[in-house]
């Protein structure tokens, strides 16, 4: 039996009275309070473990939200780091404060306006006037949580390379930290998702969703709802 | 679970780790197996201990697993007082969730000239859609057809799915695939174009589309832009405690608090549409899970206190390859793709167990038995804690078998690995199953509509769809095949519905239904929030609904 695998989501916030610091524990700030938690729990875990009450800023837990950004001085160390807070292990030490505020874009646009493929470049520049404005300091880069070439999105996308520049952004979680960290004001993770979406609208034709789709359209293709219940009873009893 | 370890005899990590890279041949299991036994003796569904009979509202006498039956038989989190301080707010469409079928729908309604509102517990696309990883079903394949897509959605819910919803279902998926293209969505194509795809555990074909293993997150930042550039009005930390109804009947809108400042709000609809996913972070018989930390089943009680029936209370699907080590990754979710491209689940003994692309069901009541029998491999944790076990999931084999793939198709379990100290390529990841999706929920019809005239609910909240047990890929093509019908849907019949006068009657009428049964009231729905979150402590707050904004009381 599997039950004692949530003992870090559960059991320990009941231990908090009188647990013990343990040899694996460390001790650290999270927004200015003093926590003591195993080395090996998320910095969001380490949080539930000392028992204190947090709804804003957690996510998915898995990493791909960008929910739970904080920002992390490590001991001895005086460089700030963004990262994202179910993600990053706890430290003897550290320094975490959440970063919960709102970050709207300031880019709107639709899709369904841009009238063909051959408009996309002009369509960027009217909507992202800043983007090649880029001075280049790596503001950006440096804000990623997840080491996306930021910049270099951007400067592809400025150069119209729309695909190229939307490839560099595959595993960004739209954070927004990049935003932060642009004096320009580009919305770079905006572009980067601008790029991506303007590839798939435009350029994806899969010839095999499209024949499918006709022999749909056609009634070509339907479905009967009675005919796997005259089948033999396959699954409970045959299939293996 | 240490003691049971040692009575059972499991194998240590080392040992098992040792047994695994010293051999090289791990041939197919020739073990048959009766599956209906399997999953008697080993699913959790079928721990009878944990499954008790409702006792108040519409399902009154039916099965439901106890954890659930507590939060819908629960007190409700507001009086009438609160009521009658609430700002009010009027729109046409409130969209309740803000995921994938919650971004669906309004995105529809929107379109249809309706004035939308979009209240989310958290930010728009915080939920499970993002974490979504192996892929959406549409039979676009040549061969394959919307007929055996709905053989097999049929099948792996043991016959137990509602045959018009699974046909719509099925015959949604290639325009499913369309819209989502048209809204930016990227997929993985072959060089010609077209769109790759795999088989899921139980499928009969190759019928799941992707975009690596970022499925969920490239739909999901796609349909909040989307979203963000349309005229929804989107409401974040503004969930929902608590639906509105009107005199004759019909869902009216919904009352909001918000976590901006602990705050009610009540928003007077012409339609409601619940979107708010499933229920996981309930921790369901003590199971780790895959799941978001807002997925605490709040519809299901906002449905079921409005008199909406609900179904298969009693099912949930545990996704076979959790990760059980190391610690605090626990639960989270290894994509079935990685089994659909090939990959073997070995035992501590370096056996293959089970045919790892039968349905999710099967797989991880193979799994539990592994484990209980002895043959699982216990992880040890850095504080000598030796009660994680699980099997190995052998992706250093998939990767022999073609170089290159995991890097190219499974960026995000690379990233996983390496947040383990561990080298995929090289050493196999130890899973365990993990709580991932409720398989029953709210009645609905072929447009998401509920019992209840005006509340639709669509995407994980609802049931019928998956039977009592999903297939990899449905989920994402439910969200928004039936977010989408129910977004034009709940437009399109309310357009001569104006707003009546509004009440929350059907509180009192639980009150007094929980007391008639002698039900403890000490427990208020819907949660919103897992215990650990210590949400009580933050409304509890004496600043409360304040006027001046107290930003919340997280620390």
């Amino acid at each position: 039996m599997s039950s004692d695998q949530t003992i870090i989501n559960i059991d320990s916030i009941e231990k908090k009275s009188d647990s013990k610091q343990s040899k694996s524990d460390v001790t650290l700030t999270i927004n200015a309070k003093e926590i003591t938690a195993p080395a090996t729990l998320s910095v969001i875990q380490a949080l539930w473990h000392a028992g204190y009450p947090r709804v804003k800023g957690v996510g998915c837990l898995d990493g791909v939200c960008g929910s739970c950004r904080v920002m992390v001085r490590r001991a001895d160390e005086s460089e700030l780091t963004m990262e994202l807070g179910c993600q990053l292990l706890v430290e003897e030490g550290m320094s975490v404060f959440f970063s919960v505020f709102d970050t709207p874009s300031r880019h709107s646009y639709k899709l369904s306006e841009i009238d063909t493929s051959w408009d996309v470049q002009t369509e960027f520049h009217r909507i992202f006037p800043e983007a090649e404005q880029c001075r280049h300091c790596n503001g950006c880069n440096k804000a990623c949580p997840k080491g996306i070439d930021v910049e270099g999105g951007v400067d592809l996308a400025v150069k119209g390379r729309f695909r190229e520049a939307g490839e560099k952004f595959i595993d960004c979680v739209m954070c927004n930290l990049c935003m932060t960290g642009c004096p320009e004001y580009i919305d770079p993770n905006h572009v980067g998702l601008f790029s991506r979406r303007v590839t798939g609208y435009f350029h994806t034709r899969p010839s095999n969703l499209i024949n499918q789709l006709e022999a749909i359209r056609t009634g070509e293709l339907s479905v009967v709802t009675h005919a796997v219940d005259t089948q033999s009873s396959d699954l409970e009893e045959g299939q293996s | 679970m240490s003691e049971k370890s040692a009575m059972s005899g499991s194998i240590s990590y080392q040992q098992a780790l040792d047994a695994y890279l010293n051999k090289d041949d791990f041939p197919a299991t020739e073990l048959s197996i009766d599956e209906s036994l399997l999953l008697e003796k080993f699913h959790p569904d079928h721990r009878q201990e944990t499954i008790t009979n409702l006792q108040v509202g519409p399902n009154k006498g039916d099965r439901c697993h106890k954890q659930v039956a507590k939060i819908l038989q629960a007190d409700s989190r507001i009086d009438a007082t609160d009521l009658a301080g609430a700002r009010i707010k009027e729109t046409d469409i409130l969209v309740i969730g803000g995921g994938g079928a919650g971004c669906a729908a309004a995105l529809m309604a929107a379109e249809s000239g309706a004035k939308v509102i979009l209240a989310t517990k958290l930010r728009l696309g915080d939920s499970n859609t993002v974490m979504a990883e192996g892929g959406i079903q549409a039979s676009i394949e040549k061969g394959d057809t919307p007929q055996s897509h709905y053989d097999d959605t049929y099948k792996a819910g043991h016959k137990k799915g509602i045959k018009d919803l699974i046909k719509q279902l099925v015959m949604d998926g290639p325009e499913t695939i369309r819209w989502l293209i048209q809204q930016g969505m990227q997929f993985d194509l072959n060089k010609y174009g077209d769109l790759l795809t795999r088989k899921a555990g139980g499928t009969s074909a190759n019928r799941v589309v992707y975009f690596r293993d970022y499925t969920g997150l490239e739909m999901i930042r796609v349909l909040r832009e989307a979203v963000a550039n349309s005229s929804v009005d989107v409401w974040d930390y503004s969930p929902a405690v608590e639906l509105l109804s009107n005199e004759s009947g019909h869902c009216a809108g919904a009352i909001i608090s918000s976590l901006h400042d602990c705050s009610f709000i009540q928003i007077k609809a012409r339609s409601v549409i619940i979107a708010t996913g499933g229920i996981g972070r309930v921790h369901l018989n003590q199971f780790p899970t895959s799941n978001h930390f807002g997925a605490t089943g709040d519809g299901l009680v906002l449905a079921y206190r409005l008199g909406a029936r609900l179904r298969d209370l009693d099912s949930f699907q545990y996704h076979p390859t959790g990760v059980a080590y190391p610690q605090h990754l626990t639960g989270t979710l290894i994509t079935e793709g990685v089994r659909s491209s090939g990959a073997y689940m070995i035992n501590a003994l370096g056996e293959r167990f089970v045919d790892e692309l039968k349905p999710r069901d099967i797989v991880a009541a193979a799994i539990i038995r592994e484990c209980e029998q002895g043959r699982g491999v216990v992880g040890n944790s850095a504080d000598g804690n030796e009660g994680l076990q699980g099997v190995w999931l052998d992706t250093p084999g998939l990767e022999a078998r073609n170089p290159g793939l995991l890097n190219q198709r499974f960026p995000k379990l690379v990233q996983l690995g390496l947040r383990s100290d561990i080298d995929i390529t090289k050493t196999p990841m130890l899973v365990y199953p993990t709580l991932h999706y409720q398989n029953g929920g709210v009645v609905i019809d072929e447009n998401g509509l509920s019992d209840i005239p005006g509340l639709y609910c669509v995407g994980e909240v609802s049931g019928g769809i998956h039977g009592r047990n999903r297939l990899m890929g449905n989920a994402l093509l439910d969200i928004i095949s039936f977010g989408r019908r129910a977004g034009l849907r709940a437009v399109k019949k309310s357009q001569n519905r104006g707003h009546k006068k509004i009440s929350i009657d059907h509180i009192s009428n639980l009150r007094r239904e929980l007391t008639l049964n002698n039900m403890p009231m000490n427990t208020k729905s819907p949660l919103l929030f897992p215990d650990y979150a210590r949400y009580e402590a933050i409304i509890s707050c004496e600043k409360r609904g304040s006027s001046s904004h107290c930003g919340g009381c997280d620390i």
